[in-house]
């Protein structure tokens, strides 16, 4: 995935000002920086949740920008946004069926897969989403994203409101959705431990990006450690 | 008094269909389509054309005008609220009241302003242990249970039911997950729109047709939507029921002239109360 030059924002004013990125095929890549940074609105334009005013987004070679989220979702890039990302009164089953919409002759085979990796969903599935604890909530978000069997994730937060054991599980999960083969794109509070895990990372700050390196020179990076990671210089 | 429930409970099969119908529309497009009155106006003439003028038997009347109201309903939306879909829910309520007062008065001009009653043949009430009903009430009820159950197995079992409750729990997820939003869309305008034509069936089973048929359904059948917890397609079926025994009670302490009222004073009690309605679970805001 190839990000270019990307412009977008509500209102009058642009929040993502001209970002570049680009996500390899199976790579983890991690954005980070702070509250305000415009990482959230970066990842909804990739999306296409908020259009891009200006700049170039192509996965495998084809443009996206300008197409729908659902278009989008057709393409094979599944967005799961922080909050709000299941269907509250549906079962859990339902959910993934949802997820399915795009790939409906899939649906019984992907279904399996995503019990495969989210066992306790199979024994949840028929009961409703928004009754489960948060840690299943997020398993549901992402299993129904995984339905339509995607190349890429983009996760905006995949570890918020969670506890740190249920964090370090949910990367756990995501580290095993990308052995599977699916590259991650995603926007971090826990810049630490996602970079622990990543290829690349970008520090996003004022709507641009700031640095862009190795995740592992990233970690080690004493400006951005200080600034970015909490680590006292 | 066992009187008074069977009456009810007539009374709310009439107002069950229109508070479904409104109930799945609020729910997707987010705003009180006031318009339903003139629907079940246009169901009950409908199906009055097909059953007089075109001389079918009432049962394929009563079809042929639901089909005709849905795709009615339809247009009303290809025409209207499509091109105002990013307009806030306040003004999309006041063009659908525009739009209600046009419906009818495109009845009026049509049909004119007699009062009629389907062609269907008189019978005697029939008297069972105290309690008085006639054939047509039954059949009311066993219709408006039908529907019910028809509701349910599509938002059960259909993969359009489930998109349906999906794009009414969350849209924008809806849109990212790559659901048809179009298509949910124009279903439950077709939805909708062959439940009021049912209505219009049914009020017109039970009261005289006439252009203002459907407008004095309009506030129970908002009552009892908003009394199960709008949005709820089964809180509107209880809503109904409950609205229905409600208007009947008060009759037995009032003048019947003010059972109209009975629907306005649920509403404000509730809004002031339990805006979330009885079985509604309220919106959680961050």
């Amino acid at each position: 995935m190839e990000v270019k030059g990307i412009v977008s924002g509500y209102g009058r004013g642009d929040i993502v000002k001209g970002v570049d990125l680009a996500v390899g095929q199976g790579e983890i890549v991690t954005v980070i920086g702070p509250n305000g940074a415009g990482k959230s609105t970066m990842i909804k334009t990739v999306a296409g949740v908020v259009p891009a005013r200006s700049g170039s987004i192509a996965v495998a070679g084809k443009e996206i920008s300008g197409l729908s989220a659902s278009e989008v979702a057709r393409r094979g890039v599944a967005y799961v946004p922080q909050e709000a990302n299941i269907f509250r009164s549906l079962t859990v089953r339902e959910n993934l069926e949802m997820g399915a919409w795009v790939l409906p002759e899939k649906q019984a085979e992907r279904l399996e897969m995503v019990y495969g990796f989210f066992p306790v969903l199979r024994e949840r599935r028929d009961r409703r989403a928004g009754n489960l604890s948060g840690g299943q909530r997020q398993m549901v978000a992402l299993g129904m994203a995984l339905m339509v069997d995607p190349t890429a994730l983009l996760l905006d937060e995949p570890s918020a409101g969670l506890s740190p054991k249920l964090v370090e599980e949910m990367f756990e999960i995501i580290a095993r959705v990308n052995q599977a083969g699916v590259a991650v794109l995603m926007v971090e509070q826990n810049a630490t431990q996602a970079l622990k895990m990543s290829d690349h990372g970008y520090v996003l700050a004022g709507g641009q990006v700031k640095f862009s390196e190795r995740a592992d020179v990233l970690l080690n990076h004493t400006e951005v450690a200080e600034l970015y990671l909490g680590v006292q210089g | 008094m066992l009187q008074v429930l069977f009456n009810g409970l007539v009374t709310g099969a009439i107002l069950a269909p229109g508070a479904i119908g409104f109930t799945l529309m609020f729910g997707i497009l987010r705003f009180p389509n006031f318009a339903i009155g003139a629907y079940i106006t246009i169901g009950a003439f409908a199906i009055l054309f097909f059953d007089q003028v075109a001389g079918w038997h009432i049962a394929l009347a009563m079809l042929g005008g639901i089909a005709v109201t849905a795709l009615v309903v339809w247009l009303t939306d290809l025409v209207v609220f499509r091109p105002m879909r990013q307009f806030p829910p306040i003004s999309l309520l006041v063009v659908s009241i525009a739009l209600s007062l046009i419906l009818e008065n495109v009845i009026r001009f049509i049909a004119g302003n007699d009062v009629r009653g389907f062609d269907i043949p008189l019978t005697r009430p029939v008297k069972l242990s105290g309690l008085m009903f006639t054939s047509e009430q039954l059949y009311l009820i066993a219709l408006a249970v039908a529907a019910m159950f028809a509701m349910h197995a599509i938002l059960k079992f259909t993969k359009l039911g489930k998109a349906m409750r999906a794009t009414a729990d969350n849209f924008t997820l809806a849109e990212v997950r790559g659901i048809d939003t179009d298509k949910v869309i124009a279903a439950t305008w077709l939805i909708g729109g062959a439940l009021a034509g049912l209505a219009g069936f049914l009020a017109g089973l039970d009261l005289v047709i006439e252009p203002l048929i459907g407008w004095h359904l309009t506030i129970p059948v908002f009552a009892a939507a908003i009394l199960g917890g709008i949005g709820s397609p089964y809180g509107a079926m209880a809503g109904a029921v409950l609205v229905g025994l409600a208007e009947e009670m008060t009759a037995l302490w009032f003048d019947p002239a003010y059972k109209v009222g009975v629907g306005f004073v649920i509403i404000a009690v509730l809004l002031l109360f339990r805006p979330q309605g009885l079985f509604g679970q309220p919106e959680i805001k961050k």
